[in-house]
């Protein structure tokens, strides 16, 4: 029965006829949604369990089975609470600045090749897209930390620009590398490239320097600067109501999913994995432990200095990056 | 750039309790720091003139909340310093060894809220605060509390220790001294901690005699000086332990400073419970009259985890005339307004979090 | 040791000079008729402490800053003079440090008196 649905779905995408294109992807974009939502509560809990069993703590265990229902009734206090009206604040770009941003999470995890068979759209130059959008999100946090009025998070939005300075370079030199070898950017025939070998293997060095630029892109700790809570309480969010806060961690969450699947797609093989599993499957399970190794960084390490990140921005990533294009130049093109 | 003037505080997750900066920021870059403390000013030197000697002696706790044990001997020694009250042998060798128990304690915690500071989430606090349990039960154990002890008695304790009391102690201190060993592993093998803390916040010696910092932070700057060493009380003159000294003077070397500090302390305890001498401890039970004062004007000065407490107490016949109190992390806040010029705004926060304060000592 | 006030900062001098460059402790005391200030200060390479007491009149309450040869004077001389209504001269008079609200002065000295929307507490 769902291969039959999943055919149908397929046929009304690949139809010539646009309203079934536009009616297709609107069910598609639906369903991103509803994932990203699902996954992010489950990996909001998986997340909490984890950093507790680093602290030697128990993590939620009250509300519902293992606390599996308390981010859900975190949801509701803070929909249960009053909101703020900002006095300093811009209201129509604080107000949008963050609708934008998870729309565009959504965006990206809508064009990644997720399903072996459906895709929003098979773009030949599906990552550079993919690549552009993302470089979007943090300045968006820019506009809606400088647009809320409030200094801490005018520091932290000026964080979020010189940090985009350290970590975006690195990230376009390792998607210039992947495209060599893949010659061309389009995320099917990436993934279809890697069936003999996983990219992870092919160029290690890449694979380091875009995990630890998709951490800073994503303001995951030892990155976290923009919600440094020991001297910016928190950062671009401090003034938010709290219903802006839970579609703040929404995004948080969903922007765990995005990197981590961006990740399994472009050095992990993706989908592909031994058949009995179905794809989908091996994808997402490569993207949790993506996901996992980001959460137990997150559990020990300290958070760097601004500073610091241009430094390692500059001096570390982008000639490991150079080293990288090089290295996978000479094997595969020269 | 124009400067920014931003407050920090007075409730702020880094702060270490009510403690308000306003600070002058030079983009990222930090110009002036204006500590405004006061918000947790109980008038404590007041309200001693007011009461009778015992009757303070529960006050003086409630300063410093993370080692209430060394404001607790240090009122009580002077006290007993003012009406010439001679303490048990016995009792000495309790005394300093629930002080070191406490020093202990003080420093674990010190260890966990550096991982806050630098931005890390909670994983060390919880860990060394799960370890600080153990040694508050060792304290708990020997005193029947946990947090405000009330403890000691003019000549000597409230109870002798419990019965298998050293043998508990020994093992907890074992299992610590393991700890340490894991803190160390856990926190130098991380290069970010090292790029957060060398170099930073860096106190000469010159300057920090000038701006007259005490304990850990004096002597990671490499000056020589220990109460216990340099003007020993009890019986820290027949134990065996060194002063350790760094030269730096660093925020990496005032946090390495704790960890040798508290081996240090295990070290000592362990040697006192060698040395302890079988006898009587207990202190005269509590009585508002007093023995008449001998000495009208007395001093103590004494090694609390945190730097050196002083008091000072002018002795009237039944009651203080005057107490005052020398608290340790006064001074060492009083250092940040020095040490913050130029540091970035992240360094501020790892620089306060090393000089360890505990705002109810610094506001008295 | 009983020193004069017009001699303080000289002996400060001379004794920084000699070695003693760390100040413990500045304080003072309320003796009814008159006011003690206490200058705590210790050689730290002799191990030797020195107390100076400087005797003053509590209507004329004022001292010289000793800020110049111990910085660390700065929060004890501002302490000392808010809670026992000291002035002190030669030095920027700067904002109060204990955020001393409610206008009460001098509230360690022994004639300090509550103000009467206290009294009612």
């Amino acid at each position: 029965m769902i291969n039959s649905i999943i055919q149908s779905f397929e046929s009304m995408l690949n139809s010539g006829n646009i309203l079934y294109n536009i009616a297709a992807l609107l069910v598609y974009a639906i369903m991103i949604f509803i994932m990203l939502a699902v996954f992010g509560y489950m990996f909001g809990w998986i997340e909490r369990k984890i950093i507790a069993k680093a602290q030697y703590r128990h993590g939620p265990t009250y509300v519902g089975k293992y606390g599996i229902l308390q981010n859900f009734a975190d949801l509701v206090k803070l929909f249960a609470k009053g909101s703020l009206d900002l006095d300093n604040a811009d209201s129509l770009l604080y107000g949008t600045a963050l609708p934008i941003l998870i729309s565009l999470t959504i965006f990206v995890v809508l064009i990644l090749p997720i399903f072996p068979s459906i895709q929003a759209t098979n773009l030949s130059f599906g990552l550079l897209l993919v690549l552009v959008v993302v470089a979007f999100m943090p300045i968006m946090i820019f506009l809606s930390g400088f647009a809320s009025g409030n200094k801490f998070a005018d520091i932290s939005a000026q964080r979020s620009i010189l940090m985009l300075l350290s970590y975006e370079i690195p990230l376009m030199l390792v998607i210039v590398a992947i495209g060599l070898v893949s010659k061309g950017y389009n995320l099917q025939s990436i993934i279809a490239m890697q069936s003999n070998s996983y990219y992870i293997l092919l160029m290690p060095i890449g694979f380091f320097v875009f995990f630890i630029a998709m951490l800073a892109e994503i303001e995951r700790p030892p990155f976290d600067l923009m919600e440094a809570d020991s001297e910016l309480i928190a950062g671009w969010i401090t003034d938010m109501s709290p219903a802006y806060y839970a579609l703040v961690l929404f995004l948080d969450y969903s922007k765990v999913l995005m990197s981590s699947l961006l990740i399994s797609i472009l050095f992990l093989g993706g989908w592909l994995g031994p058949q009995p599993i179905p794809g989908v499957a091996w994808l997402i399970i490569k993207a949790i432990i993506i996901a996992v190794i980001a959460v137990i960084i997150r559990a020990t390490t300290f958070r760097m200095r601004i500073d610091r990140i241009l430094r390692m921005g500059w001096m570390i990533l982008i000639p490991l990056s150079l080293i990288n294009l090089i290295i996978t130049y000479i094997v595969f093109v020269g | 750039m124009p400067i920014t003037k931003i407050n920090i505080g007075p409730v702020h997750p880094s702060t270490h309790g009510v403690l308000r900066l306003a600070v002058y920021l030079d983009g990222d870059t930090i110009e002036r720091v204006e500590p405004h403390i006061g918000f947790l000013h109980r008038g404590v030197e007041k309200l001693a003139e007011t009461r009778m000697y015992m009757q303070n002696h529960p006050y003086m706790e409630k300063l410093d909340y993370i080692a209430p044990m060394a404001y607790d001997e240090a009122y009580v020694s002077t006290v007993e310093k003012a009406l010439g009250i001679e303490v048990k042998e016995r009792a000495m060798y309790i005394r300093v060894i629930l002080l070191e128990l406490q020093r202990i304690a003080s420093h674990l915690f010190f260890v966990g809220t550096i991982g806050n500071d630098l931005g890390q989430m909670f994983t060390l606090f919880m860990w060394t605060y799960m370890d600080r349990d153990k040694v508050l039960d060792l304290l708990q154990e020997a005193t029947g509390s946990r947090m405000f002890y009330v403890n000691m008695r003019l000549g000597g304790l409230v109870s002798d220790l419990p019965p298998d009391f050293e043998k508990r102690t020994l093992e907890t201190l074992e299992y610590i001294d393991n700890r340490v060993k894991e803190y160390e592993a856990f926190i130098e093998k991380n290069p970010v901690f090292h790029e957060r803390m060398k170099n930073i916040g860096i106190l000469t010696p010159e300057k920090a005699m000038d701006l007259g910092v005490t304990g850990p932070v004096l002597r990671a700057s490499g000056v020589q000086y220990d109460v216990r060493k340099n003007s020993p009380y009890y019986i820290y003159d027949k134990l065996h332990f060194e002063m350790k000294i760094l030269t730096r003077g660093d925020n990496f070397s005032r946090y390495k400073m704790r960890l040798l500090e508290m081996r240090e302390s295990i070290r000592l305890i362990r040697e006192a419970f060698k040395m302890m001498p079988e006898g009587d401890a207990l202190g005269m039970p509590v009585k508002l009259r007093m023995p008449p004062t001998k000495n009208k004007e007395v001093w103590i000065s004494r090694e609390a985890p945190k730097g050196e407490l002083m008091m000072y107490m002018v002795a009237d016949d039944q009651k203080p005339y005057r107490l005052a109190i020398r608290s340790p992390n006064f001074v060492n806040l009083s250092a940040i307004v020095h040490m913050s010029k130029g540091l970035r705004l992240a360094d501020l926060f790892a620089t306060l979090g090393t000089l360890d304060l505990v705002m109810g000592c610094v506001d008295k | 040791m009983k020193i004069d006030r017009k001699d303080l900062l000289s002996r400060i001098k001379s004794m920084k000079e000699s070695g003693y460059s760390y100040l413990v402790k500045i304080t003072a005391v309320d003796y009814k008729d008159h006011l003690t200030a206490l200058y705590f200060i210790r050689d730290i390479s002799k191990n030797k402490e020195e107390l100076l007491e400087v005797d003053i009149l509590s209507s004329d309450a004022w001292l010289p800053t000793i800020i110049k040869e111990h910085t660390s004077a700065d929060w004890y001389e501002r302490e000392m003079s808010e809670m026992f209504d000291i002035k002190i001269k030669g030095r920027k008079s700067g904002r109060l440090l204990l955020e001393k609200w409610d206008g009460l002065e001098g509230p360690l000295r022994k004639g300090f008196a509550w103000g009467e929307e206290y009294k009612q507490m």
